[in-house]
């Protein structure tokens, strides 16, 4: 039972590490050189839209949960800490937990290819665009 | 953990059992299905007892299919009130985070579930309550972006009160048929669940086996549920 116990609890010990905030900040002023159109819809359309996206049905999701969806702005500003914390990196954390390692090779296909991952400097790139894009929203 | 105490006798009580089950859900967020089947081992000596058990699952969520084991509960049930028809006591029970949150099965962090429980026979009827709290050992102020109940194979707030509700009528040669409630009410944030379901139920002093078919009644834990289980005791 002790072996039993250890066991349970070295597991409850090394799951994945959790979504956490990055902190990253727009620089001020805003230098507006990551908007949506220089920035933000390539980077959806290239790591995110094949699941996360407001025309694929429940069952062409690739289990990305409803109302989750990249493809507009509109659409990322309604939760751009969730983004953040499973994908953007900054002084804070670097959260790789999205991409996920396989992915449908057309939006809302089967799951059959290995995901491009976004680089060190997309990460960052991600974070301080969406704090820029809610800072532009609040003014 | 009620029905555990029904066995109560003076002398070490050894019990395996299998349940497995298969549900669709449908939440704000995700629509799907799982089976799953679970495990278990309990033990009873005198008025005291444990039991551990672990799930293992196919979730299809939204599309995905994924394999896995849920979160493991470990649990000890303590008898304090014994008379000829009643029966009432204490458990205490703890899930640890053997499933994956990201896979939406398992709840992350380790949960600790102390309950009271109380039962009441009167030939054929039997009556069973518990009442419990439930939390996550983690900092709960900590920003938390809500999916809904989670995870979706066995949904809990993070930090909640419990209870449940069972009555059984004996039909003779065994069989036993009953109706259940049970849910949990969120302190802080989170969503009351209700569950309902109907049993079926036959047994010998070695061997029970039953039936039950359970339904959300709030809070998407699931919109139908069918669970067989058995358990064989020594």
């Amino acid at each position: 039972m002790r072996t039993v116990l250890l066991g349970l609890l070295i597991a409850g010990c090394s799951t994945t590490n959790p979504p956490t905030p990055t902190k990253a900040v727009c620089p001020t002023p805003d230098p507006m050189t990551l908007t949506w159109d220089s920035f933000g819809q390539a980077f959806m359309t290239e790591f995110c839209t094949d699941c996360h996206a407001s025309t694929l049905q429940h069952s062409q999701r690739n289990g990305a949960p409803l109302f989750h969806d990249y493809d507009t702005l509109m659409f990322v500003l309604e939760i751009p800490d969730h983004i953040d914390q499973w994908a953007g990196s900054g002084p804070a954390a670097t959260n790789t937990l999205m991409p996920p390692s396989r992915c449908p090779s057309v939006p809302g296909g089967p799951i059959n290819r290995d995901c491009p991952q976004p680089t060190d400097q997309q990460r960052k790139d991600l974070s301080v665009w969406l704090a820029c894009e809610v800072e532009r929203v609040q003014m | 953990m009620a029905a555990m105490s029904e066995n109560h006798q003076d002398g070490s009580e050894l019990s395996v059992g299998l349940s497995v089950e298969a549900a669709r859900f449908e939440t704000t967020f995700y629509v799907g299905s799982y089976q799953g089947a679970t495990p278990s081992l309990s033990w009873m000596h005198g008025r005291f007892g444990a039991s551990a058990a672990i799930s293992l699952y196919h979730l299809t969520e939204n599309g995905l299919s994924v394999y896995g084991a849920g979160d493991a509960m470990l649990g000890g049930i303590a008898t304090v009130l014994e008379r000829d028809t009643l029966h009432a006591g204490v458990a205490f029970h703890v899930m640890f985070p053997t499933g994956s949150e990201l896979e939406n099965l398992g709840m992350g962090h380790t949960m600790a579930m102390p309950s009271a429980w109380a039962t009441w026979r009167s030939a054929p009827l039997t009556v069973a309550a518990s009442a419990g709290y439930g939390r996550a050992l983690v900092d709960l102020g900590g920003e938390q972006h809500n999916h809904g109940p989670m995870p979706l194979v066995d949904p809990m707030n993070m930090q909640e009160l419990t209870w449940s509700a069972a009555a059984d009528v004996d039909l003779g040669r065994g069989l036993q048929v009953g109706g259940r409630v049970r849910g949990g009410v969120p302190i802080g944030t989170g969503t009351t669940r209700a569950i309902a379901g109907g049993r079926l139920a036959w047994g010998t002093p070695r061997i029970s086996t039953g039936v039950e078919l359970q339904v959300g009644m709030a809070g998407d834990p699931f919109t139908i549920r069918g669970v067989v289980d058995t358990a064989l005791r020594f």
